[in-house]
């Protein structure tokens, strides 16, 4: 892969490519529905069209936005897709089955491109790829459906002197490039339209990302004026990155010159050297400044076309076409976030929780040591109302991380159709509960397990068509994936009608494998137990599909480590169903961040009632109990350290975490508080390390276990220790 | 053991106190070198604390502790050995580890009566390599016994 603009402005780029990454997964999710649409019109003489132009443009764009951060391999292979869309849509050739397996093998190589530079991993090679596509286009008609090359003459600039001089190209990073054939005829058809074709180069700045005028959002600005032939990014000649477009639109030049505060510049396109091809570079670093060109190029076009015989003579204003209403028409009403992004407001709602819980106790201490003045109460009313609109703008940032489980379903309908396919079943997936909210966190999570249960579905649960007639079931299997919320648990359920599990055969391989003992018969839990075992497999030999999976045993890990549940039906000759309950929050929780006796411990914060700041000479000592007083009552504090044995400090003061209330109220007596923050919790399952107290693990992303407190557990080994 | 009539399993060899030890590597997960372990408060004294393992979070167990030899220093050489056996996953602490080699089930005594100190319950055997005696562990019985000793309140 070329490196054409890495390094030169990271932060810039580093925010694109987010931005590029959440896009392109958009623009794939659209392509697979499409895709999977399409399936119903192969050998038919003629594809749906609106199905075509939506595939169309999102491989469009995923190509036009690859070319803009340099994912090259991304840009070719659906560039290549383009082409083949393109006779699609004209009518020059039929869909075959075969086709759309190119297609959909296609999409899965940019889906591991756009993967594998997400993840900074090398990418798959896409020759082969690239070998078949060009293949389908080729089998189209003799004659391309770009036959462009040549009707495309340089109508506009021979005759006007250009207004901007055309420049070398800037760096070798966007070495000259010139148009392709398809750009041409996109290009040449614009201004058989009365478009005019523009060169708009936008300079990011942070002032300018500020204001959310970024790359992407110039990028959909042109695209509802009119059509992006082009993009690319560009390195200036400061060092800096740019980003150049060609496009073409009607709209009137004032609309963009209007945009020279959004650091954008542009000039009007034309074709320099028309024959001399080689040496046609990018005229572009010497734009001027929008403002500045204003005049000539609106001019142009009807200064030009007296030369040439073309209807591109119409001056643009005239011609209103169609495609720049409709683009319009799409207002957007989601936003898109970047996980990233809501973490860390979260995390600075975290930091407002702790202030104000300062607050609170400056007010409280004020109380203790002056007489109540009308304005310490009118203080306090304000803290109130900051504590409930606090706890609501938590909640409210919580649940902007719940996202329907929808998109991941639709996910499955692809890889079904293509299990099945390899595997020559014919399958149908129902899909059901897909508004089910769940975490954002939890779905990308559960992404590959589902994806596992449900290829598995089809490859070992459903039987082939004529075992299935024989049977006396419909030839077609039936996998059904539901999803539903109950109380604080959101449930997850793929179930075929296939084959069932054989329990006994699954049991006799599980003994020679050694995994159990004894002659018992497997129950459900039992089975369960043994195919997820690691590298249990039921089939002699691996076959495709299992032996990419990810296995029964990540499945089941994964599913206790969200903090959730896994159970099997399964029944000879009726199928098989996999229930998966996960708990709606529950596994990612706000934690106070505490140290004591030099470990690192979290206590979910739900569990907090209050974190007070105790010198020790606040503290009296009752025979074995030590007691603080607080608000008009005693509180027993729980020292945490004694408790488990660590290291006790001495220190100027101390915080305690009040927990429970009532009676079983307490203080939990911590060294710092280091702040508020979201954890995962992780069970501990082991017997060797279940002790009281602790209520599970996680980790702050330094790969090292912190132990999450039990604040009840800890009041009880209090209470049972003092006695 | 997928084949019954085998002769020889392959097995992992490791220092503790200077004696060579054996698990079947079929019971072995994999092995680490030992970086952070988080203590656990009021866990048997021989659990050192718990680890991440691919998301699960495994007692570490320290085998000289648990054999009642004294405890050393970590070093570049100390090895987390990860064992599954009785459906649980768990970590042995060794001072090193590195051999891997096949042991002829027929080479394999059971451990003399006589055998002293802790570690004599935790053997499933004695196999004798050229020279060198090597302790088979019965590794169920090394992370079993620790369910029966109460939690020191």
């Amino acid at each position: 892969m070329d490196n054409a603009i890495g390094g030169a402005e990271e932060p810039f780029l580093a925010e694109f490519l987010d931005d590029y990454f959440a896009e392109c997964e958009e623009h794939l999710v659209t392509i697979r529905r499409g895709l999977l649409a399409l399936e119903s019109f192969v050998d038919k003489p003629r594809v749906d069209q609106s199905l075509l132009e939506e595939l169309f443009r999102a491989f469009h764009s995923l190509k036009g936005m690859s070319g803009m951060v340099g994912v090259r391999s991304a840009e070719q292979l659906a560039h290549q897709v383009e082409s083949y869309m393109r006779l699609l849509r004209t009518g020059k050739t039929a869909l075959s089955a075969a086709a759309l397996d190119t297609l959909v093998e296609a999409t899965k190589l940019l889906e591991q491109i756009i993967a594998a530079r997400r993840h900074n991993k090398p990418e798959p090679a896409i020759a082969e790829g690239m070998a078949r596509l060009t293949a389908l286009a080729d089998a189209g008609p003799p004659a391309p459906a770009v036959p462009a090359l040549t009707d495309f003459g340089p109508p506009v600039p021979a005759v006007s002197a250009p207004p901007v001089t055309p420049l070398p190209a800037p760096t070798p990073a966007s070495a000259p490039i010139a148009l392709t054939p398809e750009e041409r005829s996109q290009l040449s058809a614009a201004l058989a339209r009365g478009e005019q074709a523009w060169w708009v180069e936008f300079t990011p700045a942070p002032a300018l990302a500020q204001r959310g005028v970024n790359v992407n959002e110039i990028r959909s600005r042109l695209q509802r004026l009119g059509e992006l032939i082009r993009a690319t990014p560009n390195i200036t000649l400061q060092g800096g990155i740019s980003f150049i477009f060609l496009f073409t639109s009607a709209a009137p030049e004032a609309t963009f010159a209007a945009w020279a505060n959004d650091g954008v510049r542009y000039s009007a396109y034309h074709e320099a050297e028309p024959v001399g091809t080689a040496a046609h570079g990018m005229p572009m670093p010497a734009i001027e400044p929008a403002v500045v060109s204003s005049e000539k190029p609106a001019s142009e076009p009807t200064v030009a076309s007296p030369t040439a015989a073309e209807p591109a003579a119409a001056p643009p204003t005239a011609v209103k076409p169609a495609r720049s209403a409709e683009t319009i028409a799409q207002p957007a009403i989601v936003v898109r976030v970047d996980l990233a992004r809501l973490d860390s407001l979260m995390q600075m709602v975290g930091e407002l929780v702790i202030s104000r819980a300062r607050l609170e106790d400056a007010l409280r201490r004020m109380a203790a040591t002056t007489t109540l003045t009308p304005q310490w109460h009118a203080l306090q009313e304000i803290n109130l109302a900051m504590e409930r609109q606090i706890r609501d703008l938590r909640e409210g940032v919580m649940r902007l991380r719940l996202v329907p489980i929808g998109e991941a379903f639709e996910r499955m309908q692809f890889a079904v159709r293509d299990v099945a396919r390899e595997n020559g079943k014919s399958v149908t997936l129902t899909l059901s509960g897909q508004t089910t909210e769940i975490d954002k966190y939890v779905v990308e999570r559960m992404l590959d397990p589902l994806l596992h249960l449900v290829r598995n579905a089809v490859s070992h649960g459903i039987e082939a068509p004529a075992e299935r007639t024989a049977a006396g079931k419909p030839a077609q299997g039936r996998i059904a994936l539901r999803a539903a919320t109950a109380g604080d648990a959101v449930i997850i359920e793929v179930e075929d009608d296939g084959r069932g599990m054989d329990s006994a055969r699954i049991g006799q391989q599980a003994r020679a494998a050694g995994l159990i003992s004894g002659d018992a018969e497997l129950d459900m839990a039992g089975l369960l137990d043994v195919i997820c075992a690691p590298g249990f497999s039921t089939r002699a030999e691996a076959d495709l599909t299992s032996g990419r999976g990810i296995g029964m045993a990540v499945v089941r890990s994964t599913v206790l480590e969200l903090g959730g549940s896994l159970s099997l039906w399964t029944e000879p000759g009726r199928g098989s169903r996999f229930t998966i309950e996960l708990p709606l929050t529950l596994a990612i929780v706000d934690a106070l961040i505490v140290s004591a006796g030099g470990q690192t411990f979290a206590m979910p914060q739900p569990s907090v009632r209050e974190v007070i700041e105790v010198k020790p000479s606040e503290v009296t000592v009752l025979e074995r109990n030590e007691l603080v007083a607080h608000r008009g009552s005693v509180l027993p504090v729980v020292r945490l350290a004694r408790l488990f044995g660590l290291p006790e400090e001495d220190a100027q003061s101390f915080n305690l975490l009040i927990v429970g209330s009532g009676l079983n109220a307490v203080g939990i007596a911590v060294g710092r508080v280091h702040g508020l923050r979201e954890i995962v919790v992780r069970a501990i399952a082991d017997p060797l390390v279940r002790v009281p107290g602790i209520a599970g693990a996680t980790e702050l992303g330094d790969g090292q276990v912190v132990l999450i407190l039990d604040a009840a557990g800890l009041a009880r080994l209090h209470r049972e220790r003092i006695r | 053991m997928p084949d019954p009539v085998a002769r020889s399993e392959p097995y992992i060899l490791f220092e503790l106190a200077g004696t060579s030890y054996g698990i079947p590597s079929r019971v072995v997960q994999q092995m680490e070198m030992v970086e952070h372990i988080t203590p656990v408060p009021n866990a048997p004294p021989f659990v050192e604390g718990v680890v991440f393992l691919r998301g699960q979070v495994i007692p570490a167990i320290n085998l000289r502790e648990r054999f009642g030899f004294p405890k050393a220093p970590y070093n570049l050489r100390t090895r987390l050995i990860v064992v599954r056996a009785a459906g649980r996953t768990v970590g042995f602490i060794v001072d090193s580890a590195r051999e891997f080699v096949p042991i002829s089930t027929e080479t394999i005594q059971p451990p003399p009566e006589g055998i002293a100190g802790l570690s004599g319950h935790y053997l499933a055997g004695i196999a004798t390599l050229g020279q060198r005696l090597v302790l088979i562990l019965d590794v169920e019985a090394v992370i079993g016994q620790g369910e029966a000793i109460p939690t020191p309140i």
